[in-house]
């Protein structure tokens, strides 16, 4: 094999590595195979879900400058401290469970990290500058989706009416009847609202369902 | 009992089982082998004890370096019957 004095060229680099990853294996059996490659296929998986939950900690999320604001208008709200100290965290509400919309939600999220470098709202005067357009965002995905973060926790079939406040259950019934999601009417539940977030929730909602 | 059984499993499916049956099948050495499966049972226990020796149990260690050091041996008779290197 080792016939180095043929005058037959070499093959490049690469493309030795590649022959050598389709040539059948002389010395390892099929079983020592599939076993070694059950075993990386476990670790690889394990270490990818592993950082994949990393990344899905409000830890992660405030580690950027860029999203410190929305955690201190955030801390002033009930899903941080409530009477129970049952909490909502950033992914809680803005990450998907279901695993396809999740992998879409974290791919999308690198833009985030495209923005934390060129500073898009590194300032207090930015972020309110950015704030209609970065809700809008989070707004279409919510009123697209029902609400389904919300729904995750919050289910109008499991709410008792009778002890809600009488407005609350009003309208929550309202809501049931005319198909509403939870967007429609709480807006700004846990960070606060720029100017003129009404009319630019209505175009959102009115775009979207013009275009059903 | 039944908590042993439950160490053991999780043992087994966690690093201590997998890890230490990969780093098994390193070696063709029955004594490397099984310390290297008894140090990914020490590594894990004290990993998940949030790197507090303090909070180990000694039962747990035990197990852990236990489930380790098999899964070490078993990787090291899969290389010996599946390999000829
Ligand atoms: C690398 C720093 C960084 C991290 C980490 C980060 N963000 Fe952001 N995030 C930003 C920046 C910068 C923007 C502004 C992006 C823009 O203008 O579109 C942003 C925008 C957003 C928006 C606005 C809506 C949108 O989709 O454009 C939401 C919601 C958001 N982040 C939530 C989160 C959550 C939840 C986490 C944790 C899972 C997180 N972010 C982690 C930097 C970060
Ligand atoms: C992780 C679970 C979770 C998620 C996700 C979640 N909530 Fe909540 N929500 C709670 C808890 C817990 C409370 C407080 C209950 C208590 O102790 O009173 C609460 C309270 C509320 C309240 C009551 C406010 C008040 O002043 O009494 C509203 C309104 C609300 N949530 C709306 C929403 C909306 C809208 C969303 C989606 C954007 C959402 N929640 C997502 C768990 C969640
Ligand atoms: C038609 C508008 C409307 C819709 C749609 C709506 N709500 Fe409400 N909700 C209200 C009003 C108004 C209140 C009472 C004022 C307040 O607390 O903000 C309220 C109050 C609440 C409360 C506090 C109730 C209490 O008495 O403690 C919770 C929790 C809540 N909403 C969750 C939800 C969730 C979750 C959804 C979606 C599944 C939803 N709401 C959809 C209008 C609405
Ligand atoms: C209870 C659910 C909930 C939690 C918890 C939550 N958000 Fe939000 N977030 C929303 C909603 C709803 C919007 C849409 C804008 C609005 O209505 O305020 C939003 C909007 C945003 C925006 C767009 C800009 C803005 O201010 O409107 C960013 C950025 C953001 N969230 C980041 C975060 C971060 C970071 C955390 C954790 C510290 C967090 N969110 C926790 C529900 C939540």
């Amino acid at each position: 094999m080792a016939n180095n004095d043929s005058n037959e060229k070499r093959p490049g680099f690469i493309r030795r590595i590649w022959n050598g990853f389709w040539s059948p294996s002389g010395v390892l059996s099929l079983g020592f195979l599939l076993i070694a490659g059950f075993l990386g296929g476990v670790m690889a998986w394990g270490g990818f879900h592993w950082a994949l939950e990393e990344t899905n900690t409000e830890e992660f999320c405030i580690s950027c400058h860029s999203m410190t604001k929305n955690w201190d208008e955030y801390t002033d709200t009930i899903h941080y401290n409530n009477h129970s100290g049952v909490r909502a965290t950033c992914p809680d509400c803005h990450v998907p469970h279901e695993w396809q919309y999740k992998v879409k939600a974290k791919i999308m999220a690198s833009k985030d990290l495209y923005h934390e470098i060129i500073g898009t709202i590194d300032t207090d005067e930015k972020y309110e500058d950015h704030r209609l357009k970065m809700a809008t965002a989070v707004w279409t995905k919510m009123k697209k989706t029902d609400s389904r973060e919300c729904r995750n926790c919050h289910s109008f079939e499991y709410m008792d009416f009778t002890i809600q406040e009488t407005r609350a259950a009003a309208d929550h019934q309202k809501a049931l009847d005319e198909g509403k999601t939870c967007i429609d009417c709480h807006q700004g539940i846990a960070h606060g609202l720029p100017t003129g977030y009404l009319e630019r929730y209505e175009t959102v909602a009115e775009g979207l369902e013009a275009a059903k | 009992m039944l908590d042993i059984l439950g160490t053991i499993a999780g043992n087994i499916l966690s690093l201590p089982g997998i890890l230490g049956l990969a780093l098994g099948m390193m070696t063709r050495n029955l004594l490397v082998a099984a310390i290297l499966g008894g140090v990914v049972g020490v590594a894990e226990t004290y990993i998940f004890s949030g790197f507090d020796f303090a909070r180990v149990e000694p039962l747990d260690l035990a197990i852990a370096i236990g489930v380790g050091v098999i899964a070490g041996c078993v990787g090291r008779a899969i290389r010996v019957r599946g390999a000829t290197v």
